[in-house]
C-alpha cells in the first residue's frame, strides 16, 4: 500500500498541475476541439461545404435559393465535431519491473501524465496494461472528475509475464475502436518483435505515439567477467564471457536497437521519443508536448 | 641440470603440481555471478552473432594457460636453485676439512675473518667439483654431522650451519674411507695434524693480539677476607704494544693500568680488591688494534665474608678447635654434645661424631656422624680404605691435595636418593659405593665427612684448613664463580635457570642433577635453582694457547704462497645458477600476461 501511495504523491500532482499550465501555454485554445477529427455531415451547427444531392436523401439542407439562380439541388453540409480516442498502453510486462526506480514506475507516471492532460482536455482516454496480452484495461474515459478513477486503476496495475504487443494490440483492436492516438510506453523487448504489432496499428489507421524506456544500465551494462545473464520475463539463463569488446559490442546492438523502433516511427510520421528512468517524468512529457503530436 | 635447493624428487613433484594446480585453476570454472537483466533478447542475438569467434577464443584461451604453465614453471624451477651440470669439469669428491678452533676467530687485515676467509674456500671447493659428485664437510670442532659424503646442496647447508668454537679441544677429525680430494682450511695455530694426502689451504695473516691468558680472583689462605685478582696478559703481536688494563666491579670503584709488552711478552700481577664490593668484576684490556677481541676481557665473581657465627659440637677435637680459632671473622662456640640445646642460633653448625635427633635449623659440616634419622644410615664400618679420588674443580676442594690421604676406617653410606630428596648427595671424594665426603645441597647445605679426623691423617695436611675455609664457604654460599671455557657449559646444580651478567635470561637445558647451557663467547653467568639457591660461572677464554694467534705452522711466507695458488686454481668462475635468470624470465612473462590480459589476448 505505501508503494502505491508513493506513485502518485503530492508532489507528483503538483508536477502534473504544473505540465497542464505548461500545455496551455505551449498551445493556447487547444482545448477548443482543435485536434478533434472533424466530420462532415448534414447536421451540425457550423457550415462546412457543398455537395451534389443525391436522389433519396432528405432534403431538409437543400438550398433552395441555389436551386432558383442554377436549377441544381446542392445540399449544404455543417460540421460535426468528434471526439478523438487516446489509448495509452502501457507495458506491463516482466522487463518492466527493472530498474532503480522500476520502468514500470516510470512508464505509469507518464501513461498518468498524458492521461491527466488528456481527461482535462475532455478526450476519451483508454488506459491499457499490456503484457503477453492485455493485462489490465481501463476504458474509455472522458472529463477531469475521472482523473482519480484512472490513478487508481494505474496504482492497482502490476507488472509481469512476457511480452506480446502483436497479441495486446490484436485482442484490444479486434472489438471496433475509433480511430485515435496509441501512445506506446515500453521498453520493445519483445521476443516476436514490434514490427508486426505496429503494422497491425497502420492497418486499424491509428496514429501512433511511442516512447521508448530504458534503465541507464541497460544501454551501457557492467557487469562482471563471469556471468549468468537471467532473463526477468522468461527466466531462462545464459552464461557469458564477458569482455570489454563484448560490451562494447552489446552496447551497440542496443543502440541499434532503439534506432530501429524510431526509424520504424518516423518512417511511418508517427511520434517516437526515447528515454531514461534518470531522466525526471517531467522533463519527458515536456517533450512529448514538444513534438506537438499530443497537444494539436 | 641439477637442482640445490632441493632434491631432484621434490622438484619433480614441485613442478607436477604446479602444472596440476595451474591446468587445475584454468578448468576449473568458479560459479558465476547471477545477474537478471530485464531481457537477454539482445544478448542472444549478439551471442549468435559472435559464435563464429569461438575458434579464435580457444585460442586465447590456450595461449593464457601455456603463459601461466610457463610462469609456475619458471618460478618452481627457480625455487629449486637449478644449475648447469659443469659438463666440462672433473668428475671427483671434494672433503673440506675447515679448521673453526678459537683462534680462526682472528680478523685479517680486510676486515673479514680467518674463520669467513675458510668458509668461502670451502663453498668454493665445494662447487668446484661435478654436480653428480660426493661432497663431506667436517670441522675440527666436532660440529659438523659425522657421516658418508652427500650431494654440495648437503654439504653446503653443513658449511652454512657451522661457526667458531672457541673453547674445547680442536682436534683433525677422522676420515671417512671414500676415495675424495681432501683440503684441509686452516690457520695453523691449534691444528696442525693434519694428513699428508690433504692439501693444506692457508687463511693464516699474522695479526695483533693481547689478550687475558689468566684471570682467578681468590683469598689467601693465610689471610682468607682478603681477596686478590691474579691477572696474566700475553702481547702475541709481533711488535710491542702499549696496553691498558681495567678491573671494574658492582662499585664505582675501578683499577686501571697501562703497561708496555714487547712482541710474544707475559705478563702477570696480583691486584688487591679490598676496595671492591661484592660481586662480579671484570677485566678488560685494550689496545691500539687488536684482531682477536674474545680475549680482551675476562670474568670473575667477588665473595664477600661477615662475621660468622659457629657452634662447634665435639666431644673433644684439639684439631677442630685449634683451626677453627684461628679462622679470622669467625665466632666459634665450642659445645659438648650432652651440652648441646637444637634451639642455639647459628650461621654454621660443625658436628664431630655426634649428630642431634632432629636437623639443625642451618647448614652443617659432619664428621662421622652415628645414625640418627634425618641422615642416611651408615651401612657399614670399612677398615683402611682407599682414597679412589676427589673432585678438584668442586669449591670444597680448591687448592685442597689429597694424594697422601690415609684413613684408619670410615662409615660406607648410600650415596643415593633418600626420599623427599630430588637428587641423591654429590660424592667429592671417594666414589659412590664408598663416598668419604658428601655434600647435600636440599633445604640447607650438608658436608658429610665419613671418618672421624682423629681416624685420618688429614687434620696434618696442610690442606685441611683450606678445606675448613672452603666448606664454611660453601656452606654460607660465599663460593666464587665457577670457571668454564666458552662452550656448553655444565654446571651441577639441578633444574636452574641461567641469566647473563645483564639479567638476560639464557636459554639452558635443566637437567635432573646438572644443567647445560651453551657460551659462545666469555661471559659472566647467574644460575639459580629453585630453592633460591645461586651458583656463579665465570666463562674465560684464558688461554696462552688461543691468544697466541701468530703460533702458526703456516706462517712461513712458502705455505702461504702455495695455499694462495691452490685457492686460485680452485676458483670456478662465474656461479652457474639459473634461478635469477629463471625468475626474471617469470617476471617477464608475468608483466606480458597483465598487458595482454588488459589488452584481451589473453582471457
Amino acid at each position: 500500500m505505501s508503494e502505491k501511495a508513493t506513485l502518485f504523491d503530492d508532489e507528483f500532482l503538483k508536477k502534473l498541475e504544473y505540465l497542464n499550465v505548461v500545455s496551455n501555454h505551449m498551445i493556447p485554445g487547444h482545448m477548443h476541439g482543435e485536434h478533434r477529427a472533424k466530420k462532415k455531415t448534414d447536421s451540425g451547427i457550423e457550415f462546412a461545404d457543398y455537395r451534389q444531392y443525391v436522389s433519396g436523401e432528405d432534403t431538409k439542407n437543400v438550398d433552395w435559393r441555389t436551386y432558383l439562380r442554377t436549377d441544381k439541388l446542392i445540399l449544404r453540409l455543417f460540421e460535426e465535431e468528434a471526439d478523438l480516442p487516446i489509448y495509452i498502453f502501457f507495458d506491463s510486462s516482466g522487463s518492466m519491473d527493472h530498474g532503480a526506480p522500476p520502468k514500470f514506475d516510470y512508464a505509469r507516471k507518464i501513461a498518468a501524465a498524458l492521461c491527466y492532460v488528456g481527461l482535462l482536455n475532455q478526450d476519451r482516454v483508454n488506459l491499457v496494461g499490456f503484457a503477453d496480452g492485455v493485462a489490465h484495461e481501463l476504458s474509455a474515459r472522458r472529463g477531469k472528475h475521472q482523473v482519480w478513477h484512472a490513478f487508481r486503476f494505474l496504482e492497482s496495475a502490476q507488472a509481469g509475464g512476457a511480452t506480446s504487443m502483436e497479441k495486446a494490440f490484436k485482442a484490444f483492436f479486434s472489438t471496433r475502436r475509433r480511430r485515435g492516438l496509441v501512445v506506446v510506453v515500453s521498453d520493445f523487448l519483445d521476443e516476436l518483435g514490434f514490427s508486426k504489432a505496429f503494422d497491425m496499428l497502420r492497418h486499424f489507421r491509428q496514429d501512433l505515439f511511442a516512447v521508448q524506456i530504458h534503465t541507464p544500465g541497460e544501454a551501457r551494462p557492467d557487469l562482471p567477467d563471469e556471468v549468468l545473464l537471467e532473463d526477468a520475463e522468461l527466466g531462462t539463463s545464459q552464461r557469458v564471457r564477458v569482455t570489454p569488446a563484448l560490451l562494447e559490442a552489446y552496447a551497440e546492438k542496443f543502440e541499434e536497437h532503439c534506432e530501429e523502433v524510431g526509424g520504424y516511427c518516423r518512417k511511418n510520421g508517427w511520434g517516437y521519443l526515447r528515454t531514461t528512468t534518470d531522466i525526471p517524468f517531467e522533463d519527458m512529457i515536456l517533450q512529448v508536448f514538444r513534438q506537438g503530436r499530443f497537444l494539436r | 641440470m641439477t637442482f640445490l635447493g632441493m632434491s631432484s624428487g621434490v622438484i619433480g613433484l614441485l613442478l607436477a603440481g604446479t602444472v596440476s594446480v595451474v591446468v587445475y585453476l584454468y578448468w576449473l570454472k568458479p560459479p558465476p555471478q547471477r545477474v537478471i537483466v530485464p531481457s537477454t533478447l539482445l544478448w542472444n542475438r549478439l551471442l549468435k552473432e559472435k559464435k563464429k569467434n569461438t575458434f579464435f577464443d580457444r585460442l586465447r584461451w590456450w595461449f593464457s594457460l601455456m603463459l601461466a604453465l610457463t610462469i609456475g614453471l619458471l618460478v618452481a624451477a627457480g625455487t629449486g636453485r637449478p644449475e648447469l651440470s659443469a659438463s666440462g669439469r672433473d668428475l671427483r669428491n671434494i672433503t673440506v676439512v675447515i679448521d673453526n678452533s678459537a683462534t680462526m676467530a682472528t680478523r685479517t687485515a680486510d676486515g673479514f675473518t680467518r674463520w669467513e676467509h675458510a668458509v668461502a674456500n670451502a663453498g668454493r671447493f665445494l662447487r668446484q667439483g661435478s654436480a653428480s659428485g660426493e661432497f663431506l664437510i667436517l670441522d675440527t670442532s666436532g660440529q659438523a654431522p659425522p657421516g658418508d659424503a652427500s650431494d654440495r646442496r648437503s654439504a653446503l647447508e653443513v658449511l652454512a650451519g657451522l661457526t667458531v668454537s672457541l673453547g674445547g679441544e680442536p682436534q683433525f677429525p677422522d676420515l671417512p674411507e671414500i676415495d675424495s680430494e681432501i683440503f684441509f682450511i686452516s690457520d695453523g695455530v691449534m691444528v696442525s695434524d693434519a694428513p699428508p694426502e690433504a692439501t693444506v689451504v692457508s687463511v693464516f695473516e699474522p695479526a695483533h693480539n693481547v689478550g687475558i691468558t689468566a684471570f682467578d680472583v681468590d683469598a689467601l689462605p693465610s689471610e682468607p677476607t682478603s681477596y686478590r685478582a691474579f691477572v696474566q696478559l700475553k702481547n702475541a703481536s709481533p711488535t710491542a704494544k702499549l696496553i691498558a688494563l681495567q678491573l671494574s666491579g658492582t662499585l664505582d670503584v675501578g683499577i686501571r693500568d697501562t703497561l708496555t709488552l714487547e712482541a710474544g711478552e707475559t705478563w702477570a700481577r696480583s691486584i688487591d680488591l679490598r676496595d671492591f664490593g661484592r660481586g662480579p668484576i671484570r677485566a678488560i684490556v685494550t689496545t691500539n688494534t687488536d684482531a682477536f677481541p674474545a680475549d680482551d676481557y675476562a670474568y670473575a665473581f667477588l665473595p664477600m665474608r661477615t662475621q660468622t657465627r659457629v657452634v662447634l659440637v665435639t666431644p673433644g677435637s684439639t684439631y677442630l678447635e685449634n683451626v677453627l680459632a684461628d679462622v679470622p671473622r669467625l665466632s666459634l662456640e665450642v659445645v659438648r654434645p650432652a651440652s648441646y640445646n637444637p634451639q642455639t642460633s647459628a650461621d654454621v653448625y660443625i658436628f664431630d661424631r655426634f649428630a642431634p635427633s632432629e636437623a639443625p635449623p642451618g647448614p652443617a659440616l659432619l664428621f662421622l656422624p652415628p645414625n640418627v634419622a634425618w641422615l642416611a644410615p651408615t651401612l657399614a664400618l670399612v677398615e683402611d680404605p682407599e682414597v679412589s679420588g676427589w673432585d678438584r674443580s668442586h669449591p670444597v676442594l680448591r687448592f685442597v691435595a689429597l694424594e697422601d690421604l690415609r684413613i684408619d676406617r670410615a662409615a660406607r653410606v648410600s650415596a643415593s636418593a633418600s626420599n623427599g630428596q630430588r637428587a641423591g648427595p654429590e660424592v667429592v671424594v671417594g666414589d659412590r659405593s664408598l663416598p668419604l665426603v658428601l655434600l647435600s645441597d636440599e633445604e640447607e647445605r650438608i658436608v658429610r665427612v665419613s671418618f672421624a679426623l682423629e681416624d685420618s691423617n688429614f687434620p696434618l695436611h696442610p690442606g685441611f684448613p683450606i678445606f675448613l675455609s672452603n666448606t664454611l664457604g660453601w656452606l654460607m654460599d660465599e663460593q666464587i664463580a665457577l670457571t668454564r671455557a666458552p662452550g656448553r657449559v655444565e654446571v651441577p646444580i639441578p633444574g636452574a635457570t641461567v641469566t647473563d651478567i645483564e639479567g638476560n635470561d639464557v636459554t639452558a637445558w635443566p637437567l635432573s642433577d646438572r644443567t647445560v647451557f651453551m657460551a659462545d663467547q666469555p661471559g659472566f653467568f647467574t644460575l639459580a635453582s629453585d630453592d633460591d639457591r645461586r651458583l656463579r660461572v665465570a666463562v674465560n677464554l684464558a688461554s696462552v694457547e688461543r691468544s697466541s694467534v701468530n703460533d702458526s705452522d703456516l706462517a712461513s711466507a712458502e705455505v702461504v704462497a702455495a695455499a694462495s695458488t691452490v685457492v686460485a686454481a680452485a676458483d670456478p668462475g662465474p656461479s652457474d645458477e639459473l634461478w635469477i635468470v629463471l625468475l626474471l624470465l617469470a617476471l617477464l612473462l608475468v608483466v606480458a600476461e597483465w598487458v595482454t590480459y588488459h589488452k584481451r589476448v589473453t582471457v
